[in-house]
């Protein structure tokens, strides 16, 4: 997966559930066992920011 | 009346036999979908290359790529018809046609075939102890370039490895293979569901992994000791290269002494595969493609037709080796969207589909206020490959 953009994402409370939208299209968890997560913590590595939730 | 011969020691002690016995009858075979019957994702995929996607056909068995390699490939799902794999109770291969040659490979470039373990499911090898066994490695493969080639295991918890060869005799005819790797009594598999062991069948290998000399005991990385004497089998498009009926196997066997293939039904391989990947699309349906055939449609509105925010949960129906990545679709193609449907009425597409939660076991999935509907439509994917 190539990355361009994450962003956190909130349930309708507000409050983040855990879970990441990359590319308006992957809902990837935090979760270090799943490999789009892994690729994530590298993309933030690399100087790069999570957006937070609308 | 002759007696049988009574093994009484090893009935006393409990021991198994260290003999080139089946250490695990009636076991399901340890790697999943060796006799590549399941290709959730597509049954064909152009143009992998350098940055590619692992996972784009066949369950399972990825394309991996080191370096920026030039060549381009197909992944098929082939079915067999004759050959020796055929004759041999094999309906299905992974094929890889090269589209695009690459003649000269950069120090760095190295293409592959690859498979991941967890290593809960590697705890029998009993490696990085004193106990530890051998690996045998068997597979069917046809390739057009005839000569050596390389096939690894990488041990990810420890970083350490080994390279085994096999040699193609004739061109494009099947040939089984069976390639043993030492014990290594150093390096445990973590007992979890990460991944902890790479097999690797180069296709290609510069020589940053041919310089030096063949790592066929197991020991820390060493680049250039991985794919030494590997052809190139992506220098012509005339090349091809195919595997099927993969087994791994407890100890040291030979051809005549390997235990036969585990054949699973259908079904139970297919299960298997959705612990790393599930699709609502139909099996030969490319993922997001414009259809309703497969798609959930959630029970209805409690509440009667709304405009307003509604929600589905989803349970799979095998739990999923970590949380996936989930992805939604419509019913028109449309990525990161669902349908709301009004039965009887109208289907509204590509409508906001937002993730309420997930985890192994299940998602819920939701629709804020848009159009009038009584229930939701929609595909997905989740992957929890390794």
């Amino acid at each position: 997966m190539i990355i361009e953009k994450v962003k956190k994402i909130n349930n309708s409370e507000g409050e983040f559930i855990n879970h990441y939208l990359v590319n308006d299209k992957y809902n990837v968890p935090k979760d270090e066992a799943n490999r789009d997560y892994q690729s994530i913590l590298a993309w933030v590595a690399d100087g790069n920011t999570i957006q937070e939730a609308d | 009346m002759a007696l049988s011969k009574i093994d009484v020691a090893n009935m006393l002690t409990g021991l198994v036999p260290n003999d080139n016995t089946i250490r695990r009858p009636n076991a399901k075979p340890l790697i999943i979908n060796g006799d590549m019957a399941i290709s959730q994702r597509a049954t064909s995929v152009t143009g992998l290359t350098n940055g590619s996607d692992v996972y784009v056909a066949l369950d399972r068995f990825g394309f991996n790529e080191f370096g920026s390699p030039s060549s381009q490939h197909t992944m098929t799902q082939e079915s067999l018809t004759s050959g020796n794999a055929y004759i041999n109770g094999f309906a299905n291969a992974l094929k890889m046609d090269v589209t695009t040659a690459q003649g000269s490979l950069d120090a760095d470039d190295a293409t592959m075939i690859i498979y991941k373990f967890e290593g809960q499911d590697l705890q029998l090898f009993k490696k990085g102890t004193a106990n530890a066994e051998k690996f045998t490695l068997a597979f069917w493969v046809k390739s057009t370039k005839t000569g050596t080639h390389v096939v690894e295991l990488f041990d990810k918890d420890n970083t350490r490895h080994v390279s085994g060869t096999y040699s193609i005799s004739t061109t494009n005819t099947w040939e089984h293979k069976v390639v043993v790797f030492p014990a290594d009594t150093t390096g445990v598999f973590g007992d979890d569901n990460a991944r902890s062991l790479d097999v690797s069948w180069f296709l290609s290998a510069g020589t940053n992994y041919t310089s030096g000399t063949l790592q066929t005991s197991w020991g820390g990385q060493a680049d250039t000791t991985r794919a030494v004497g590997q052809v190139n089998t992506v220098d012509n498009t005339s090349n091809n290269w195919h595997i099927t009926g993969v087994q791994l196997e407890v100890g040291e066997f030979t051809s005549s002494t390997l235990p036969p293939f585990q054949h699973e039904s259908f079904g139970d391989n297919l299960a298997r595969c959705q612990r790393y990947f599930e699709t609502t699309f139909e099996v030969g349906t490319a993922i997001g493609a414009s259809t309703s055939t497969g798609i959930i449609r959630s029970g209805g509105n409690q509440g009667g037709r709304t405009s307003g925010r509604m929600g589905h949960g989803f349970t799979y129906p095998v739990p999923k080796r970590s949380a996936p990545t989930v992805v939604f679709y419509d019913n028109s193609g449309n990525s990161g969207a669902l349908a709301r449907l009004d039965q009887g009425s109208s289907t509204a597409s590509n409508k906001n589909a937002t993730l309420a939660g997930g985890s192994q076991k299940s998602f819920e999935v939701t629709s804020t206020g848009d159009s009038t509907a009584d229930c939701l439509n929609y595909h997905f994917t989740a992957d929890a490959e390794l």
